[in-house]
């Protein structure tokens, strides 16, 4: 079991969920975080701190294409272990549908200047 | 020049010294640990445990510290599953080995993420009873709240033991002794052999015999909150007995009603 990073944290990036996780097991990419399905231990902690409410466990009904997705981009992303601040439009963009689609960027997050 | 003698270098990384260890049962036990000058925590909180395997790599699990956020030492409480890759292993630890203990404590059942209250309800199965071992020892609890339930369930009266020797000692505690007074109700039940109480907590619930015992009303939003450690089917009864009243599930972010944590198993 694990638990995934889905659609709603595009363009957001809360990253609260960072700040509680046990084993670092979160990768940032752009405008996104994903969950390494292998190193997490399914504590279940991060999933009510996301202001977006975009974290659900793997057993959840649809999960599936988010379990690949997730592992996909925790394999090219760089870890993140500490909180930032949410990206500029987070709050507008929380709840936007097809964030997917218009939104998502498959590169990692860079070091900032 | 002056040479200073250093402590001599620990063997394992993040490594801490067990300084006790109480077997309980043939399958609970608990031990007590060296804790790192730097480690802050809340009462309530987890961190990551374990050993080193053969293949030099740690096996890591995750435990709730079951000491108060006061307290000198760390306390755990743990099963012993024989063919446990860790259990079987941690179970032969005694005073002077060492464990790894990452520093970085996380976890949801804390004061933290309940808006304030009259009354908490502390629901557990087994060892889930750690993370309110710690809770029940912090004046911050009874700081806090007016009474405090520690609703446990095990299978067997010997495995109820660890709980209760710590109920049976907090009014009399010296730090804390006062501030419990008479705010605390225990109500332990067994599942597999006969007691006092017999039967599931979420039952207890369901058909108001738990409040009846205890001379209690039912819960509402605005007087009581609960936290729940247990076996995925406890927590997941307990949740929807929850929200049947009305409450709402908190986070450190947004403090509410309720908070659950899985209790942790080999």
């Amino acid at each position: 079991m694990t638990f995934v990073v889905t659609d709603n944290c595009i363009a957001c990036k809360y990253t609260d969920c960072v700040s509680v996780c046990p084993v670092d097991c979160f990768y940032e990419g752009e405008n996104m975080l994903v969950i390494d399905p292998e190193e997490c231990i399914d504590c279940g902690v991060c999933e009510p701190e996301c202001p977006a409410d975009a974290i659900r466990a793997d057993t959840e009904e649809g999960m599936e294409p988010w379990i690949a997705f997730n592992e996909k981009y925790a394999k090219i992303w760089p870890v993140i272990t500490e909180a930032k601040d949410p990206l500029p439009e987070a709050d507008d963009m929380d709840g936007q549908a097809n964030k997917l689609e218009t939104h998502f960027s498959e590169n990692p997050a860079t070091e900032a200047a | 020049m002056n040479v200073q003698t250093q402590s001599p270098a620990k063997i394992l990384p993040d490594a801490q010294t067990v300084s006790s260890v109480h077997h309980w049962t043939d399958t609970l036990f608990s031990f007590r640990v060296s804790r790192p000058k730097s480690l802050r925590f809340r009462s309530g909180e987890f961190v990551m445990i374990g050993l080193l395997k053969e293949d030099g790599k740690p096996l890591l699990r995750a435990y709730s510290i079951a000491s108060p956020s006061w307290d000198e030492e760390l306390e755990f409480y743990s099963i012993k599953v024989p063919d446990g890759p860790l259990t079987s292993r941690l179970q032969k630890i005694a005073p002077g080995d060492e464990i790894i203990l990452r520093p970085k404590p996380v976890g949801t059942l804390v004061l933290d993420a309940l808006l304030p209250g009259k009354r908490l309800w502390m629901i557990c199965t087994g060892t889930g009873v750690a993370p309110f071992a710690s809770l029940l020892r912090d004046p911050e609890t009874w700081e806090q709240y007016d009474e405090v339930i520690l609703a446990h369930t095990c299978r067997t009266a010997a495995e109820l033991d660890y709980g209760r020797t710590l109920v049976e000692a907090l009014p009399d505690d010296p730090l804390i002794g006062e501030l419990v007074g008479d705010k605390l109700k225990y109500y332990p039940t067994t599942t597999r052999e006969p007691s006092a109480i017999e039967g599931r907590i979420s039952d207890h619930i369901r058909d108001g015999r738990v409040f009846a015992a205890l001379g209690l009303p039912e819960w509402t939003c605005d007087s009581d909150r609960v936290m729940v450690c247990g076996n995925l089917a406890l927590n997941k009864d307990i949740m929807g007995l929850c929200e049947g009243y009305g409450l709402v599930e908190g986070a450190n972010s947004d403090p509410k009603h309720f908070v659950v944590e899985k209790a942790f198993i080999d």
